[in-house]
C-alpha cells in the first residue's frame, strides 16, 4: 500500500486524481477477483446497501467533449452531463459494468434512462423511485423503495445483504465522510491548503473507490498535506454553486484568473457527503432518511435546505463571491438560480454571478471573460 | 374559405368568449368576495379541490390564452430579464413573466393565489415553476409526490405501496384545506364530484371515438379547445352538459357523413401540444386534406374513477398517466391510436422547453413505425414561445412529408 514519505511530493494527492475514473486500478482489481461493479446515476443513490453486498458503486461520469453517438438519438435541447453519460455507455467504455442504476431525480434522467434500456447493452438496469419531499409519508415510501432495492440486488447478483453488513457499511461510508470534510477545512486558511480543482477531485474519486481504501488514500492525505511545498496561491476567495461537475475544469477556469475556489455547493461536491447517516438503529431506515434529508438537490421541494446550506458554507469559508454554474438544460438549477442569486445578494451580502456552461465545454472562451470581469469586481 | 366555415361545429362557436373568458371573471370575482382561490398544475387531482368549493386556477392554461393572444412571446421576455433561462418551460416563463408585469394582461391576469398545488406527476417544472410563484406570493404549495411508473403499467396493475404513498398524501392534502378553510370536507360533495367527473371521462372518450369515422368529425382545433372541461373542471354539471351536446352534435355529423374537412386525404395522430400561438395551423393542414383524428392530449386526461373509492382511483388513474410513465406507454398509447383511428401518420411536435415530452421522440418514431408501418415526422416547435419555430421550415417539412404517406 502507499505509504507517507516525503510530504513535498504529495503522492496521496497525484494518486486519488488518477482515481477520478470509472475504470481506475481499483474498480479493474475488484472486477479480476469476480465481483460485481455497479454503475449509478445520482447522488441519492444509497451506496451503503449496494457495498454492504459487496457489489462496488462505481458514479457514472460524463466527459467534457461532443456527445456524437448520443445526438443520434436525443434532441438538442438535454442536459449534456446526462447526454453524456449516455453517451459513454454507447461508445462502449462502460461495458465492464454489471448493471447501472438510475433514480427517480429529474426529467432528464427519467427520459433518457428510457434510451439506456432499449439502446445499450448494460446486462442490468434498475430504477430507484426516490421521492422529491422530505415527509413522513415519503420516508416511508422510500424506505420500502430501498427495501425492494436491496432484494433486487440480492436477487440479480447472487449475494448476501445482513444487517451487520449494511452497519459495517454505514461506518465505512461516515468515516469518509468525516474524512472529506477535514480535508474541506483544510481550505479554511488564507491561501487554502488544498485548492478548489484539487479538492473536486479528491471527493470525485470518492465516488469511483472502494470506500475502505479510498479511506486509506485520505488519511494519508491528511498527513501529507501540512507539510507540502507547493500550496495554492491565494486568490479572490469563491463559493461555487451548481449541479454535476465531473471534471474539475470550469474550477481551474476561475483559479487561472485569479480565483480560489474555497468552497461550494455542488452535487459532487459537499452536497455528496455533507450530512452523515445514524448508525444505531434499522440500517435501512437510516439509509433512508439519511439520503431523502441530506442537502437537497433541486429536484427536491425544499430549496430553502439549499440556500441555507450555501450560505452556512460560504459563512464557514469565508468566501467573498459566489458563481452559480448553471449547466445548460437542468431545469431545476435553472428554476432556483435566479432565488439563490436573490437570496446570496439580498440575505448573504454576497456578490454573485450566474453562469451558464455546458459539458462540451463550448464558449469557454466566453465563460473565462465572465469570470475574469467579476474576480476583478471583486478585487476592487 | 365559407365552406370551411360552414363546417365548424355548432357546439364550439364562440367557445372563448362562452367558458374561458367567463371561468376568469368568475375566479377575479370570487378572489374578490374572499373566497379560496388555488393554483393548480395539470395532472393534479383537482376534484379534491372543486368538493371544498375552492376556486381553481389553471397556469397553464392562461400561458396557453396569452400564447393564442400573442403576448406571450413579451411575458417570457419578462422572466427571462429576472434571470429564468430562455431554455425553460414557455408556459412557466410565460406566467412568471406575467407576474413581474401586472398590465395589461389578457383577463386581468391570473387570480392570486392563497395555495398552490402542484404534483411530480408530469414534469419538474411543475414542481419549481410553482415554487417560485409561491416564493413570490408568500404562499404555501403543496406539492404531490408521485412515483414514477417506470414500467409504465396500467392503472389496475400498479404497486399497492405506489397508490397507497398518493393517498395518504390525498389525506394529508385534506388536512391542510380543512385547516385552512376551516370547514370539514363534504364526503359525499366528493363522491359527487368524482361521480361526476367520471362522466366527464366517459363522454370525453366518446367523443374521441367519434372521430374514429372516416371522414372525422372533428379535428385538432375544436379538441384542444374542447379538452378545457376535462382538463380543468372535470367535476361540474357544465362539463357532463357540455360533452352531452358535443357529442350529440357529432353523433348528427356522422350520419350525415360530414367530414371537419370535405376531402380527407390524410388522417394524423398529433403528439404533444400545439402550437397555441398559431391554432390557424390545424387549418393550414386541413387545408392539405389532413384532418388530425386524434391526439395524445386529448387521451391522458380521461380515466376510470369509482365514486365510492375516491381517492384510490384518483391515485390510479393519476399514477398511470402517460406523462409520469416511462417512454412505452407513449407509444403503446400513440400506437394504438393510429389503428384504432386509421391514421396514416404521426406528428410529433418538440417543445423547446420540455424535458419529458422532447427527448423520448426518437424512440416514438422508431417504435411506432415497427409496430405499425406508420412514420412519423418530428416537428421542431413550442407551446407558447414562437421564437422556437420556423414556420417556412416546419410547414415545408410537413408538405413533405405529408406527400410520403400512403
Amino acid at each position: 500500500m502507499l505509504q507517507s514519505r516525503d510530504g513535498s511530493r504529495m503522492e496521496s494527492l497525484g494518486q486519488l486524481k488518477t482515481l477520478v475514473s470509472v475504470d481506475n486500478k481499483f474498480v479493474k482489481d475488484w472486477k479480476s477477483r469476480n465481483k460485481p461493479v455497479l454503475g449509478y446515476a445520482a447522488s441519492y443513490t444509497p451506496e451503503e446497501v449496494i457495498y454492504a453486498g459487496g457489489i462496488l458503486p462505481v458514479r457514472v461520469f460524463g466527459r467534457l467533449e461532443p456527445s456524437k453517438l448520443a445526438d443520434v438519438y436525443l434532441p438538442v435541447n438535454v442536459c449534456s452531463f446526462a447526454k453524456s453519460c449516455f453517451n459513454r455507455a454507447l461508445k462502449g467504455e462502460l461495458s465492464f459494468l454489471d448493471g447501472y442504476v438510475a433514480s427517480n431525480t429529474c426529467d432528464n434522467q427519467n427520459k433518457i434512462y428510457d434510451f439506456w434500456r432499449h439502446r445499450t447493452s448494460i446486462p442490468k438496469t434498475y430504477f430507484i423511485n426516490t421521492p422529491h419531499s422530505t415527509s413522513e409519508n415519503a420516508l416511508k415510501f422510500f424506505h420500502k423503495e430501498l427495501e425492494r432495492f436491496k432484494e433486487w440486488l440480492m436477487k440479480s447478483f447472487g449475494v448476501e445483504i445482513s444487517e451487520k453488513s449494511l452497519k459495517d457499511a454505514i461506518k465505512t461510508f461516515n468515516e469518509n465522510r468525516k474524512l472529506l470534510k477535514q480535508v474541506y477545512a483544510l481550505r479554511k486558511p488564507n491561501p487554502p491548503l488544498v485548492s478548489g480543482s484539487e479538492t473536486l477531485e479528491i471527493v470525485l474519486s470518492s465516488m469511483t473507490t472502494p470506500k475502505d481504501e479510498h479511506n486509506k488514500l485520505l488519511r494519508i492525505l491528511l498527513d501529507e498535506i501540512p507539510r507540502r511545498k507547493d500550496p495554492p496561491k491565494k486568490g479572490v476567495r469563491i463559493l461555487v454553486s451548481g449541479s454535476i461537475m465531473s471534471d474539475s475544469a470550469p474550477i481551474k477556469l476561475i483559479e487561472s484568473v485569479g480565483g480560489s475556489v474555497v468552497a461550494d455547493d455542488l452535487c459532487t461536491g459537499s452536497r455528496y457527503f455533507w450530512n452523515t447517516i445514524e448508525e444505531n438503529g434499522e440500517p435501512m431506515r437510516a439509509i433512508a432518511e439519511g439520503y431523502l434529508r441530506k442537502v437537497p438537490c433541486p429536484f427536491m421541494s425544499s430549496y430553502e435546505e439549499r440556500f441555507k446550506h450555501v450560505k452556512e458554507m460560504a459563512k464557514r469559508f469565508d468566501a467573498k463571491g459566489v458563481v452559480i454554474f448553471i449547466s445548460k438544460f437542468c431545469d431545476v438549477h435553472s428554476f432556483e438560480a435566479p432565488l439563490l442569486a436573490e437570496e446570496l445578494r439580498e440575505n448573504g451580502g454576497l456578490p454573485v454571478s450566474c453562469l451558464e456552461w455546458d459539458h462540451t465545454l463550448t464558449g469557454v472562451a466566453q465563460l473565462k471573460t465572465r469570470i475574469e470581469a467579476f474576480i476583478e469586481m471583486l478585487e476592487e | 374559405m365559407t365552406k370551411m366555415n360552414e363546417r365548424r361545429l355548432e357546439t364550439l362557436k364562440g367557445f372563448y368568449q362562452n367558458y374561458v373568458k367567463p371561468s376568469y371573471e368568475n375566479a377575479h370575482r370570487a378572489k374578490d368576495e374572499g373566497k379560496l382561490v388555488a393554483w393548480v398544475a395539470s395532472t393534479f387531482p383537482v376534484e379534491v379541490l372543486l368538493a371544498m368549493d375552492i376556486i381553481p386556477v389553471w397556469p397553464e392554461n392562461y400561458a396557453s390564452l396569452c400564447a393564442a393572444r400573442k403576448v406571450s412571446v413579451s411575458l417570457c421576455e419578462l422572466a427571462e430579464r429576472k434571470g429564468f433561462s430562455k431554455d425553460l418551460c414557455s408556459y412557466a416563463r410565460c406566467v412568471l413573466g406575467s407576474l413581474f408585469d401586472g398590465e395589461n394582461l389578457p383577463e386581468g391576469g391570473i387570480p392570486k393565489p392563497d395555495i398552490l398545488v402542484a404534483s411530480t406527476c408530469a414534469c419538474d417544472t411543475h414542481l419549481k415553476w410553482f415554487q417560485v410563484a409561491s416564493r413570490i406570493f408568500k404562499k404555501p404549495l403543496f406539492l404531490l409526490d408521485v412515483p414514477y411508473n417506470v414500467e409504465g403499467v396500467d392503472a389496475e396493475k400498479l404497486e399497492d405501496y405506489h397508490v397507497q404513498h398518493y393517498v395518504s398524501q390525498l389525506e394529508e392534502l385534506v388536512g391542510l384545506l380543512e385547516r385552512q378553510t376551516k370547514t370539514r370536507l363534504d364526503k359525499d360533495k366528493l363522491r359527487k364530484t368524482v361521480e361526476l367527473s367520471n362522466k366527464t371521462s366517459e363522454l370525453w372518450l366518446k367523443i374521441q371515438n367519434c372521430r374514429k369515422n372516416v371522414p372525422a368529425p372533428m379535428g385538432a382545433r375544436e379538441a384542444f379547445s374542447a379538452v378545457y372541461f376535462m382538463l380543468c373542471i372535470p367535476g361540474t354539471e357544465e362539463a357532463v352538459d357540455f360533452y352531452r351536446r358535443l357529442c350529440d352534435e357529432l353523433e348528427q355529423r356522422i350520419k350525415e357523413n360530414v367530414g371537419i374537412v370535405e376531402n380527407e386525404k390524410y388522417r394524423l395522430i398529433w403528439d404533444n401540444l400545439p402550437l397555441w400561438f398559431d391554432l390557424q395551423f390545424f387549418e393550414y393542414l386541413q387545408g392539405l386534406g389532413a384532418v388530425v383524428v386524434a391526439e395524445t392530449f386529448s387521451h391522458v386526461w380521461a380515466g376510470n374513477l369509482n365514486p365510492s373509492n375516491p381517492y384510490e382511483s384518483l391515485a390510479r388513474k393519476h399514477l398511470a398517466n402517460m406523462a409520469n410513465c416511462s417512454v412505452e406507454r407513449r407509444i403503446n398509447l400513440i400506437a394504438g391510436l393510429v389503428k384504432d383511428f386509421r391514421a396514416n401518420g404521426v406528428i410529433l411536435p418538440t417543445n423547446w422547453g420540455c424535458r419529458m415530452m422532447t427527448i423520448g421522440e426518437t424512440l416514438v418514431k422508431e417504435k411506432i413505425l415497427e409496430r405499425t408501418g406508420v412514420s412519423s415526422l418530428i416537428l421542431d416547435a413550442d407551446s407558447t414561445d414562437w421564437r422556437n419555430y420556423d414556420e417556412y421550415k416546419a410547414k415545408t417539412k410537413l408538405e413533405i412529408y405529408l406527400k410520403t404517406l400512403k
